[in-house]
Protein backbone atom coordinates (compact mmCIF):
# COMPACT_ATOMS: atom_id res chain seq x y z
CA UNK A 1 0.00 0.00 0.00
CA UNK A 2 2.95 2.61 0.62
CA UNK A 3 5.22 1.91 -1.86
CA UNK A 4 5.89 5.70 -3.39
CA UNK A 5 8.30 5.60 -5.86
CA UNK A 6 6.32 3.61 -8.79
CA UNK A 7 3.70 6.16 -8.84
CA UNK A 8 6.05 8.96 -11.36
CA UNK A 9 5.94 6.21 -14.25
CA UNK A 10 2.73 6.83 -15.88
CA UNK A 11 2.92 10.03 -17.30
CA UNK A 12 0.77 12.65 -15.29
CA UNK A 13 -1.37 14.55 -17.50
CA UNK A 14 -3.11 17.97 -15.93
CA UNK A 15 -6.58 16.19 -15.94
CA UNK A 16 -6.02 13.23 -13.67
CA UNK A 17 -8.74 10.95 -13.52
CA UNK A 18 -11.03 8.88 -11.22
CA UNK A 19 -9.81 5.86 -13.17
CA UNK A 20 -5.82 6.19 -12.62
CA UNK A 21 -6.35 7.61 -8.72
CA UNK A 22 -8.19 4.16 -8.57
CA UNK A 23 -5.16 2.52 -10.69
CA UNK A 24 -2.59 4.15 -7.80
CA UNK A 25 -4.69 3.27 -4.97
CA UNK A 26 -5.46 -0.14 -5.52
CA UNK A 27 -3.50 -1.47 -8.74
CA UNK A 28 -0.15 0.25 -8.54
CA UNK A 29 1.03 -1.41 -5.51
CA UNK A 30 1.81 -4.47 -7.26
CA UNK A 31 1.24 -4.08 -10.82
CA UNK A 32 4.22 -1.84 -10.72
CA UNK A 33 7.77 -2.60 -9.02
CA UNK A 34 9.63 -5.36 -8.36
CA UNK A 35 8.63 -8.18 -6.32
CA UNK A 36 11.25 -10.38 -5.50
CA UNK A 37 9.07 -11.84 -2.62
CA UNK A 38 6.22 -13.10 -4.59
CA UNK A 39 5.83 -16.50 -5.48
CA UNK A 40 4.82 -14.84 -8.85
CA UNK A 41 5.88 -11.16 -10.48
CA UNK A 42 2.30 -9.60 -11.00
CA UNK A 43 2.49 -8.69 -15.02
CA UNK A 44 2.31 -4.83 -15.76
CA UNK A 45 -0.17 -3.36 -17.29
CA UNK A 46 0.87 -1.30 -19.93
CA UNK A 47 -0.23 -1.92 -22.80
CA UNK A 48 -2.76 -4.45 -21.51
CA UNK A 49 -5.95 -3.77 -24.26
CA UNK A 50 -2.91 -3.45 -27.03
CA UNK A 51 -2.52 -7.26 -27.81
CA UNK A 52 -5.89 -9.52 -28.17
CA UNK A 53 -4.80 -11.38 -25.20
CA UNK A 54 -4.42 -10.81 -21.65
CA UNK A 55 -1.05 -12.11 -19.75
CA UNK A 56 -3.50 -15.16 -18.68
CA UNK A 57 -4.03 -15.95 -22.20
CA UNK A 58 -7.87 -14.84 -21.89
CA UNK A 59 -8.78 -12.63 -24.80
CA UNK A 60 -8.64 -9.09 -24.43
CA UNK A 61 -12.13 -7.41 -23.54
CA UNK A 62 -13.57 -5.43 -21.08
CA UNK A 63 -15.79 -8.45 -19.86
CA UNK A 64 -12.92 -10.11 -19.00
CA UNK A 65 -10.86 -7.70 -17.39
CA UNK A 66 -13.90 -6.50 -15.28
CA UNK A 67 -13.89 -10.40 -14.46
CA UNK A 68 -10.27 -10.68 -13.17
CA UNK A 69 -10.45 -7.53 -10.86
CA UNK A 70 -13.80 -9.07 -8.78
CA UNK A 71 -12.53 -12.31 -9.11
CA UNK A 72 -9.01 -12.18 -8.95
CA UNK A 73 -6.92 -14.94 -10.52
CA UNK A 74 -4.62 -17.17 -8.89
CA UNK A 75 -2.16 -15.23 -6.62
CA UNK A 76 -3.73 -11.39 -7.40
CA UNK A 77 -6.51 -10.99 -4.92
CA UNK A 78 -10.32 -10.42 -5.80
CA UNK A 79 -11.75 -7.21 -5.51
CA UNK A 80 -15.24 -8.03 -5.15
CA UNK A 81 -17.14 -5.49 -2.63
CA UNK A 82 -14.08 -3.57 -2.96
CA UNK A 83 -14.96 -1.40 -5.67
CA UNK A 84 -18.16 -0.27 -7.34
CA UNK A 85 -19.42 -0.56 -10.79
CA UNK A 86 -18.64 2.79 -11.60
CA UNK A 87 -15.22 2.22 -9.84
CA UNK A 88 -14.59 -0.37 -12.54
CA UNK A 89 -15.81 1.32 -15.10
CA UNK A 90 -13.39 4.14 -14.68
CA UNK A 91 -10.54 1.46 -13.70
CA UNK A 92 -11.07 0.06 -17.36
CA UNK A 93 -11.31 3.17 -19.23
CA UNK A 94 -8.19 4.19 -17.41
CA UNK A 95 -5.91 0.59 -18.30
CA UNK A 96 -7.08 1.20 -21.65
CA UNK A 97 -4.78 4.54 -21.86
CA UNK A 98 -1.84 2.87 -20.58
CA UNK A 99 0.56 2.13 -24.08
CA UNK B 1 25.76 42.83 -14.03
CA UNK B 2 23.10 44.95 -13.89
CA UNK B 3 19.86 44.54 -11.77
CA UNK B 4 17.76 43.40 -14.36
CA UNK B 5 20.45 40.58 -15.70
CA UNK B 6 20.62 39.27 -12.51
CA UNK B 7 17.23 38.83 -11.96
CA UNK B 8 17.22 37.15 -14.77
CA UNK B 9 19.86 34.90 -14.12
CA UNK B 10 18.76 34.10 -10.74
CA UNK B 11 15.50 33.92 -11.69
CA UNK B 12 16.85 30.78 -14.32
CA UNK B 13 18.90 29.23 -11.91
CA UNK B 14 16.20 28.87 -9.35
CA UNK B 15 13.94 27.75 -12.06
CA UNK B 16 16.67 25.23 -12.92
CA UNK B 17 17.40 23.98 -9.15
CA UNK B 18 14.06 23.79 -8.38
CA UNK B 19 13.22 21.79 -11.94
CA UNK B 20 16.13 19.22 -10.60
CA UNK B 21 14.88 19.17 -7.23
CA UNK B 22 11.24 18.08 -8.07
CA UNK B 23 12.53 15.33 -10.66
CA UNK B 24 14.79 14.26 -7.90
CA UNK B 25 12.37 14.36 -5.06
CA UNK B 26 11.13 11.14 -6.75
CA UNK B 27 13.49 9.42 -4.89
CA UNK B 28 13.67 11.85 -1.64
CA UNK B 29 10.71 11.13 1.19
CA UNK B 30 7.14 12.04 0.70
CA UNK B 31 5.80 13.44 3.90
CA UNK B 32 1.80 13.42 4.93
CA UNK B 33 -0.09 14.18 7.51
CA UNK B 34 -1.77 11.40 9.70
CA UNK B 35 -4.27 11.98 12.17
CA UNK B 36 -5.75 9.08 14.15
CA UNK B 37 -5.66 6.67 17.47
CA UNK B 38 -3.45 4.35 18.93
CA UNK B 39 -4.74 0.95 19.56
CA UNK B 40 -1.52 -0.51 21.27
CA UNK B 41 1.97 -0.85 21.02
CA UNK B 42 4.66 -2.89 20.80
CA UNK B 43 7.87 -1.84 21.74
CA UNK B 44 10.05 -4.59 21.11
CA UNK B 45 9.38 -3.68 17.45
CA UNK B 46 9.39 -0.24 17.46
CA UNK B 47 5.79 -0.41 16.46
CA UNK B 48 2.56 1.28 17.18
CA UNK B 49 -1.02 0.03 15.78
CA UNK B 50 -2.50 2.83 14.51
CA UNK B 51 -6.30 3.78 13.29
CA UNK B 52 -6.12 6.86 11.30
CA UNK B 53 -8.10 8.65 9.31
CA UNK B 54 -8.18 9.12 5.03
CA UNK B 55 -4.93 11.13 3.53
CA UNK B 56 -5.96 12.61 0.67
CA UNK B 57 -4.80 11.15 -2.57
CA UNK B 58 -2.64 8.53 -1.06
CA UNK B 59 -4.17 6.39 1.24
CA UNK B 60 -7.57 5.27 2.77
CA UNK B 61 -8.88 5.45 6.57
CA UNK B 62 -6.94 2.26 7.71
CA UNK B 63 -5.87 0.49 10.85
CA UNK B 64 -2.19 -0.59 10.86
CA UNK B 65 1.51 -1.06 12.13
CA UNK B 66 3.36 1.98 12.24
CA UNK B 67 7.41 2.47 12.98
CA UNK B 68 7.69 4.82 15.38
CA UNK B 69 11.85 5.39 16.29
CA UNK B 70 12.05 7.81 18.68
CA UNK B 71 12.35 5.44 21.61
CA UNK B 72 11.05 8.51 24.18
CA UNK B 73 7.71 8.83 22.11
CA UNK B 74 7.21 5.33 21.96
CA UNK B 75 7.51 4.92 26.02
CA UNK B 76 4.82 7.97 26.17
CA UNK B 77 2.53 6.61 24.28
CA UNK B 78 -0.16 4.46 25.49
CA UNK B 79 -3.38 2.48 23.98
CA UNK B 80 -6.32 5.04 23.47
CA UNK B 81 -4.30 8.16 22.81
CA UNK B 82 -5.00 10.25 19.74
CA UNK B 83 -2.20 11.03 18.00
CA UNK B 84 -1.23 13.60 15.17
CA UNK B 85 2.41 12.64 13.25
CA UNK B 86 4.07 12.99 9.93
CA UNK B 87 4.20 9.67 7.58
CA UNK B 88 7.65 9.63 6.35
CA UNK B 89 7.28 7.49 3.02
CA UNK B 90 10.76 6.59 1.42
CA UNK B 91 10.52 4.28 -1.49
CA UNK B 92 9.59 0.80 0.18
CA UNK B 93 10.23 1.96 3.74
CA UNK B 94 8.07 4.47 5.95
CA UNK B 95 7.72 5.66 9.77
CA UNK B 96 6.63 7.98 11.56
CA UNK B 97 8.02 11.29 12.25
CA UNK B 98 6.57 13.87 14.72
CA UNK B 99 4.28 12.58 16.96
CA UNK B 100 2.38 14.30 19.25
CA UNK B 101 -0.44 13.18 21.58
CA UNK B 102 -3.50 15.54 20.63
CA UNK B 103 -5.54 13.88 23.46
CA UNK B 104 -5.23 11.96 26.15
CA UNK B 105 -8.47 10.88 27.46
CA UNK B 106 -8.99 7.67 25.86
CA UNK B 107 -6.27 5.86 27.78
CA UNK B 108 -8.48 4.61 30.77
CA UNK B 109 -11.89 3.67 27.73
CA UNK B 110 -9.24 2.12 25.07
CA UNK B 111 -10.53 -0.82 23.63
CA UNK B 112 -7.06 -2.05 23.52
CA UNK B 113 -7.15 -5.41 22.09
CA UNK B 114 -6.75 -7.38 25.15
CA UNK B 115 -6.05 -11.06 25.20
CA UNK B 116 -8.40 -13.19 26.67
CA UNK B 117 -5.26 -15.32 26.64
CA UNK B 118 -2.16 -14.62 24.89
CA UNK B 119 -0.36 -18.21 25.07
CA UNK B 120 2.94 -18.41 26.23
CA UNK B 121 5.50 -19.96 25.03
CA UNK B 122 5.18 -23.25 26.04
CA UNK B 123 2.09 -23.35 26.31
CA UNK B 124 -0.68 -25.59 24.34
CA UNK B 125 -2.39 -24.20 21.42
CA UNK B 126 -6.25 -24.50 21.87
CA UNK B 127 -8.27 -27.75 20.36
CA UNK B 128 -10.44 -25.73 18.05
CA UNK B 129 -11.78 -27.06 14.71
CA UNK B 130 -10.69 -26.00 11.53
CA UNK B 131 -12.16 -26.31 8.49
CA UNK B 132 -9.34 -26.64 5.24
CA UNK B 133 -9.96 -26.71 1.93
CA UNK B 134 -11.39 -29.79 1.14
CA UNK B 135 -13.97 -29.08 3.29
CA UNK B 136 -12.62 -31.58 6.21
CA UNK B 137 -12.49 -31.07 10.03
CA UNK B 138 -9.05 -30.61 11.15
CA UNK B 139 -7.80 -29.73 14.67
CA UNK B 140 -4.04 -28.77 16.12
CA UNK B 141 -3.72 -31.80 17.67
CA UNK B 142 -4.32 -33.66 14.20
CA UNK B 143 -0.71 -32.54 14.05
CA UNK B 144 1.52 -33.81 16.85
CA UNK B 145 4.62 -34.77 16.55
CA UNK B 146 5.16 -32.92 13.80
CA UNK B 147 6.42 -28.94 13.86
CA UNK B 148 3.79 -26.73 12.47
CA UNK B 149 4.46 -23.59 10.87
CA UNK B 150 1.30 -21.47 11.92
CA UNK B 151 0.26 -17.67 10.10
CA UNK B 152 -3.04 -16.20 9.85
CA UNK B 153 -4.08 -14.18 5.94
CA UNK B 154 -6.70 -13.84 4.05
CA UNK B 155 -7.43 -14.05 0.03
CA UNK B 156 -8.24 -10.74 -0.46
CA UNK B 157 -5.30 -8.69 1.13
CA UNK B 158 -4.13 -5.68 -1.73
CA UNK B 159 -0.91 -5.00 0.18
CA UNK B 160 1.63 -7.44 -1.51
CA UNK B 161 4.10 -7.20 1.54
CA UNK B 162 1.26 -8.37 3.76
CA UNK B 163 -0.31 -11.33 2.70
CA UNK B 164 0.82 -12.15 -0.37
CA UNK B 165 3.99 -11.73 0.84
CA UNK B 166 3.68 -14.03 3.78
CA UNK B 167 2.05 -16.93 1.79
CA UNK B 168 4.98 -16.69 -0.69
CA UNK B 169 7.35 -17.32 1.36
CA UNK B 170 5.65 -20.18 3.14
CA UNK B 171 5.44 -21.67 -0.52
CA UNK B 172 9.24 -21.30 -0.81
CA UNK B 173 9.31 -22.87 2.58
CA UNK B 174 7.04 -25.87 1.27
CA UNK B 175 9.04 -26.66 -1.76
CA UNK B 176 12.11 -26.41 0.32
CA UNK B 177 10.74 -29.06 2.39
CA UNK B 178 9.76 -31.28 -0.33
CA UNK B 179 13.88 -31.79 -0.98
CA UNK B 180 14.31 -33.17 1.91
CA UNK B 181 11.58 -36.18 2.98
CA UNK B 182 12.37 -36.57 6.18
CA UNK B 183 11.77 -33.25 7.43
CA UNK B 184 8.66 -33.09 5.00
CA UNK B 185 7.15 -35.32 6.92
CA UNK B 186 7.65 -34.13 10.75
CA UNK B 187 6.49 -30.69 9.56
CA UNK B 188 3.29 -29.06 8.56
CA UNK B 189 2.06 -25.19 7.32
CA UNK B 190 -1.32 -24.23 8.34
CA UNK B 191 -2.67 -20.57 6.86
CA UNK B 192 -5.77 -19.32 8.91
CA UNK B 193 -8.10 -17.17 7.29
CA UNK B 194 -9.20 -13.78 9.04
CA UNK B 195 -12.03 -13.59 6.41
CA UNK B 196 -14.18 -16.42 6.83
CA UNK B 197 -17.40 -15.49 4.82
CA UNK B 198 -15.17 -14.96 1.71
CA UNK B 199 -12.86 -17.57 2.02
CA UNK B 200 -14.91 -20.26 1.92
CA UNK B 201 -13.23 -23.57 1.27
CA UNK B 202 -13.39 -23.75 -2.81
CA UNK B 203 -12.15 -19.92 -2.40
CA UNK B 204 -9.20 -21.67 -0.33
CA UNK B 205 -8.67 -24.28 -2.53
CA UNK B 206 -8.12 -21.93 -5.30
CA UNK B 207 -6.03 -19.62 -3.19
CA UNK B 208 -3.41 -22.52 -1.81
CA UNK B 209 -3.71 -24.16 -5.32
CA UNK B 210 -2.26 -20.80 -6.62
CA UNK B 211 0.81 -21.01 -4.15
CA UNK B 212 1.56 -24.98 -4.56
CA UNK B 213 1.66 -24.31 -8.49
CA UNK B 214 -1.56 -26.88 -9.36
CA UNK B 215 0.09 -29.33 -7.00
CA UNK B 216 -2.87 -30.52 -4.88
CA UNK B 217 -0.58 -33.24 -2.83
CA UNK B 218 0.74 -30.47 -1.43
CA UNK B 219 -2.63 -29.71 0.72
CA UNK B 220 -1.11 -33.24 2.88
CA UNK B 221 1.26 -30.45 4.27
CA UNK B 222 -0.18 -27.37 3.75
CA UNK B 223 -3.47 -26.69 4.67
CA UNK B 224 -5.01 -23.66 4.01
CA UNK B 225 -8.55 -23.49 7.06
CA UNK B 226 -11.17 -21.43 8.27
CA UNK B 227 -13.04 -21.30 11.47
CA UNK B 228 -16.32 -19.64 12.75
CA UNK B 229 -15.85 -15.80 13.38
CA UNK B 230 -16.32 -16.70 17.44
CA UNK B 231 -12.87 -19.43 17.18
CA UNK B 232 -11.42 -16.76 15.19
CA UNK B 233 -11.93 -14.10 17.81
CA UNK B 234 -10.56 -17.16 20.18
CA UNK B 235 -7.61 -17.75 17.82
CA UNK B 236 -6.47 -13.97 17.87
CA UNK B 237 -6.62 -13.64 21.23
CA UNK B 238 -4.59 -16.79 22.10
CA UNK B 239 -2.05 -15.74 19.19
CA UNK B 240 -1.82 -12.08 20.20
CA UNK B 241 -3.39 -11.00 16.90
CA UNK B 242 -5.14 -8.02 16.05
CA UNK B 243 -7.66 -7.55 13.26
CA UNK B 244 -10.10 -5.29 12.32
CA UNK B 245 -12.64 -5.05 9.35
CA UNK B 246 -12.83 -1.75 7.45
CA UNK B 247 -14.23 -0.58 4.55
CA UNK B 248 -14.05 -4.25 3.39
CA UNK B 249 -10.19 -4.89 3.87
CA UNK B 250 -9.06 -6.63 7.30
CA UNK B 251 -6.48 -4.88 8.94
CA UNK B 252 -4.39 -7.42 10.91
CA UNK B 253 -1.37 -7.58 12.56
CA UNK B 254 1.13 -10.02 10.76
CA UNK B 255 1.76 -13.29 13.10
CA UNK B 256 3.59 -16.15 12.44
CA UNK B 257 3.64 -18.73 15.04
CA UNK B 258 5.94 -22.06 15.69
CA UNK B 259 4.28 -24.56 17.53
CA UNK B 260 6.06 -27.43 18.51
CA UNK B 261 5.83 -31.91 18.14
CA UNK B 262 3.98 -31.59 21.20
CA UNK B 263 1.21 -28.99 20.78
CA UNK B 264 2.64 -26.04 22.49
CA UNK B 265 3.96 -22.60 21.31
CA UNK B 266 7.07 -22.58 20.57
CA UNK B 267 7.75 -19.13 19.47
CA UNK B 268 6.45 -16.38 17.62
CA UNK B 269 7.25 -13.37 14.74
CA UNK B 270 5.47 -10.73 13.67
CA UNK B 271 7.09 -8.11 10.92
CA UNK B 272 10.72 -8.89 11.24
CA UNK B 273 11.41 -12.28 9.80
CA UNK B 274 13.08 -14.25 6.60
CA UNK B 275 11.84 -17.41 4.72
CA UNK B 276 14.91 -18.91 5.57
CA UNK B 277 15.03 -18.25 9.38
CA UNK B 278 11.57 -19.19 9.50
CA UNK B 279 12.62 -22.32 7.90
CA UNK B 280 15.67 -22.81 9.92
CA UNK B 281 13.56 -22.95 13.12
CA UNK B 282 10.76 -25.38 11.27
CA UNK B 283 13.57 -27.89 10.85
CA UNK B 284 14.79 -27.53 14.64
CA UNK B 285 11.65 -27.93 15.57
CA UNK B 286 10.92 -30.76 13.26
CA UNK B 287 14.16 -32.53 14.76
CA UNK B 288 12.39 -33.21 18.19
CA UNK B 289 9.80 -34.90 16.56
CA UNK B 290 9.36 -38.21 16.90
CA UNK B 291 10.12 -40.48 13.61
CA UNK B 292 6.98 -42.54 14.26
CA UNK B 293 3.63 -41.16 15.39
CA UNK B 294 0.34 -42.55 15.68
CA UNK B 295 -1.21 -39.03 14.36
CA UNK B 296 0.80 -39.09 10.87
CA UNK B 297 -0.80 -42.60 9.86
CA UNK B 298 -4.11 -40.68 10.63
CA UNK B 299 -2.80 -37.97 8.34
CA UNK B 300 -2.79 -40.23 5.57
CA UNK B 301 -4.14 -39.09 2.12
Amino acid sequence: MLTGCSWFATELTSDTTQGQALFLLHCADCHEGAHPDLHKQPPRLEGLFQSKTLPSGAPATDAQVRKTIIEGRRTMPAFDQRLSDKDLDDLIKYLHTLK
Amino acid sequence: MNLRKLKLVSGIILFAVSFVMSAWSQTKSKRYDLQGEVLSKNPAAHEITVRHGNIPGFMPAMTMPYKVKDPAVMQELQAGDKIAAVLVVHGDDYWLENVRITDRSGRKTAKAVAAAHLLAVGESVPDLPLKNQDGKTIRFRDFRGKAVLLTFIYTRCPMPNFCPRLSSQFAKIHDDLKKTPEDYRRTHLLSITFDPKYDTAAVLRRYGLAYLDDDASGFAHWDFASTTPGDLRQLANAFGLEYVEEDNQISHSMNIVLIAPDGTVAKYWSTEWTAAELETALREQAAKATATSPQTSARNR
